[in-house]
């Protein structure tokens, strides 16, 4: 399949929206809503993510409309910045497409009591630290290993299990989305190959556009939401992005194979086999999302280990315990997942299925699966933007609940194929460019460098400008890397 | 011959083979030259053999890549010598190969999943055909 640019109809609905009309294609129950500036709708066209907006418009019992955020780029199955909400009470469909490979991809974002000038001249030695004590790279195995029973508990529990062993706090666990736990986690249905897959990385990195972060929060514009959050001007930040590693994989790759006949006996059709689906309340929809939760809690479990050993990092290296440093876990946010969520639906209060491909759940001041400190702000949500230009916190807002399903985006979003990019980079050196930018970063591989350039991703400002003016969700704070550390 | 394309956020593999038997072989050649830097230097010190069904070859095609990732990831296994025999909706193979080195394999690439997004199979003007874009 080569790479298309999207030729279909696109409607202006205002001035960071743009709709996809359900006659553009055979099949789609809803129309597509895509939220983008004029510049990164051009940039979409390009590929074939909009007609993946348009795909997903065609599952069973699809609610609402099939949504995109400005991230939006070309997936599999669904795009990357995708949303969609499936109604279980009208045959509603779970798509393991719309969760990802990646299960729970997601973000921490750990603050400190640290100045930039107090960390500056210790940087490079920090990183370096961090880049030897923390396993990154493709198939790096880590140094958390559980038996049997202890990987049931772990798939069963999430990152609530990792306080018995004093590697999560109760705060860490507060301040993870869903307090790092989802009810309907069976660790009987994830198989053998995929525990086999992961038994030795809980606590890894992983490759591709994983990374570890050390970041300087270089503006303010919400004091209020900062100040709750514990975020200060020139404050040093740590920002850790991973997933479920080789377990998730598995369990998707499982349930993909298991779903294969589903489309034939719900009588279901489907533009892509990618989307392969089942409906949520049967025993394919079931067994699978029994599976994804499980993978769920793995990834949870990775992001707190992961950070734990970076906490040890930064109180080795500056010579005080992590908590003096003031290394809080802000938030943690899953930006590939599927829940059971309550929304306003046509007028009534439905429970749906949401699911979020690269897509964050951004839900608003007052909602109640907030933690009760942010009660007043919004849920926080963690942008990672490129290694060399911004991250971004950001608050949900009440227009999430009504235009999004309670979502915003998660990232940048990528523009440039790797393939693109790495040869873009010949020639280069990414990590000496880097330098000349304040920047240490340290990679397995140069490719990984080049793959992950800045030029390859869009312009995270742009983005979270966007979901802004749309109201989805409201700009905190931008943080700059200062140190890099890609797998 | 295989070759990779352009996908944004992916990698396509495609493969070009005389015979459908030498089309799954391409296939597999193409998955660890996109896992692994120096594929030329896997060994073909053991053999393992695998068996699948499936009545649609295109998925068949996927599911043997699928097959051999999963031995890489959870076995550690890296293959170079594939014979590959597909009857209707049955494939019978032998692979040769040996355990993953990384200092002598080298890692390229993560590929978490062989994906059905695209998924072509195809024959014309005597020439077989498949493409798969793999997760990355």
């Amino acid at each position: 399949m080569a790479k298309q640019a999207f030729q279909g109809r696109l409607e202006r609905v205002d001035s960071t929206c743009w709709k996809i009309p359900k006659s553009y294609k055979k099949g789609m129950l809803v129309d597509g809503l895509v939220f983008a500036s004029q510049k990164l709708i051009e940039q979409s066209r390009q590929d074939q993510a909009l007609e993946q907006v348009a795909n997903v418009a065609c599952l069973p019992g699809i609610v609402g409309a099939s949504l995109a955020m400005p991230d939006i780029h070309w997936g599999y199955g669904f795009c990357i910045g995708g949303v969609c909400a499936t109604d279980p009470r009208e045959g509603g469909v779970i798509s393991p497409g719309g969760v990802g490979y990646d299960i729970n991809c997601g973000v921490r974002l750990v603050r400190t009591e640290l100045n930039f000038p107090e960390v500056q001249p210790r940087l490079r030695q920090l990183v370096e630290e961090l880049f030897k004590k923390i396993p990154a790279g493709v198939g790096q195995s880590g140094k958390f290993h559980f038996q049997a029973r202890e990987m049931n508990r772990l798939l069963g529990e999430g990152p609530s299990f990792l306080t018995e062993r004093g590697w999560a706090t109760q705060a860490d666990i507060d301040h993870t989305e869903a307090q790092g736990y989802m009810a309907g986690a069976d660790p009987s249905r994830v198989s053998d190959q995929a525990q086999k897959r992961g038994k030795d990385q809980c606590g890894t990195l992983g490759s591709g556009n994983h990374f570890l972060e050390i970041q300087v929060v270089d503006t303010i514009l919400d004091p209020q939401a900062a100040h709750v959050m514990g975020l200060f001007q020139n404050q040093v930040c740590l920002m850790i992005h991973s997933g479920s590693r080789g377990l998730g994989y598995q369990v998707c790759e499982d349930a993909l194979g298991s779903l294969r006949k589903a489309p034939e006996k719900y009588g279901i059709e489907l533009p892509d086999r990618q989307l392969a689906c089942a409906p949520a309340d049967s025993p394919e929809g079931r067994a699978y999302l029994a599976a994804m939760q499980s993978a769920a809690h793995f990834a949870w479990c990775n992001r707190q280990l992961l950070m734990h050993q970076a906490r040890e990092v930064f109180a080795s290296i500056l010579g005080q315990t992590w908590e003096s440093l003031g290394m809080r876990l802000i938030y943690d946010v899953c930006h590939n997942i599927a829940k059971l969520e309550e929304h306003q639906v046509e007028g009534k209060r439905k429970k749906v299925w949401v699911h979020r491909k690269g897509a964050t759940r951004a839900f608003p001041p007052g909602h109640p699966e907030i933690p009760q400190v942010y009660q007043e702000i919004g849920q926080p949500v963690i942008i990672p933007g490129d290694m060399g230009r911004a991250s971004w916190i950001l608050v949900g807002q009440q227009g999430s609940m009504e235009r999004s399903f309670g979502t915003t985006c998660h990232g940048a979003g990528r523009l440039l194929s790797r393939t693109a990019a790495v040869e873009k980079a010949k020639g280069r050196r990414i990590d000496r460019e880097l330098e000349s930018l304040g920047i240490v970063a340290r990679a397995q591989s140069w490719k990984g460098l080049a793959e992950e350039q800045p030029d390859a991703y869009k312009d995270v400002d742009e983005v979270v400008g966007v979901v802004e003016e749309a109201k989805l969700s409201k700009r905190v704070a931008r943080l700059r890397p200062i140190g890099v550390i890609k797998g | 011959m295989f070759e990779f394309f352009e996908h944004t956020a992916d990698l396509g593999l495609r493969a070009r083979a005389e015979s459908l038997n030498d089309l799954f072989a391409e296939g597999a050649k193409a998955l660890f030259a996109a896992i692994l830097i120096q594929p030329e230097e896997i060994q073909p010190l053991e053999e393992t053999q695998f068996h699948l069904e499936e009545a649609d070859p295109a998925c068949l095609f996927r599911d043997w890549l699928a097959l051999l990732l999963t031995h890489f990831e959870a076995d550690k296994k890296v293959f170079t010598r594939f014979q590959v025999f597909v009857q209707s909706s049955t494939l019978r193979a032998t692979a040769r190969g040996e355990m993953f080195d990384a200092a002598r394999h080298g890692r390229n690439h993560e590929v978490k999943a062989i994906t059905y997004h695209g998924l072509l199979l195809t024959q014309a003007d005597g020439q077989w055909l498949a493409e798969v874009i793999v997760d990355i």
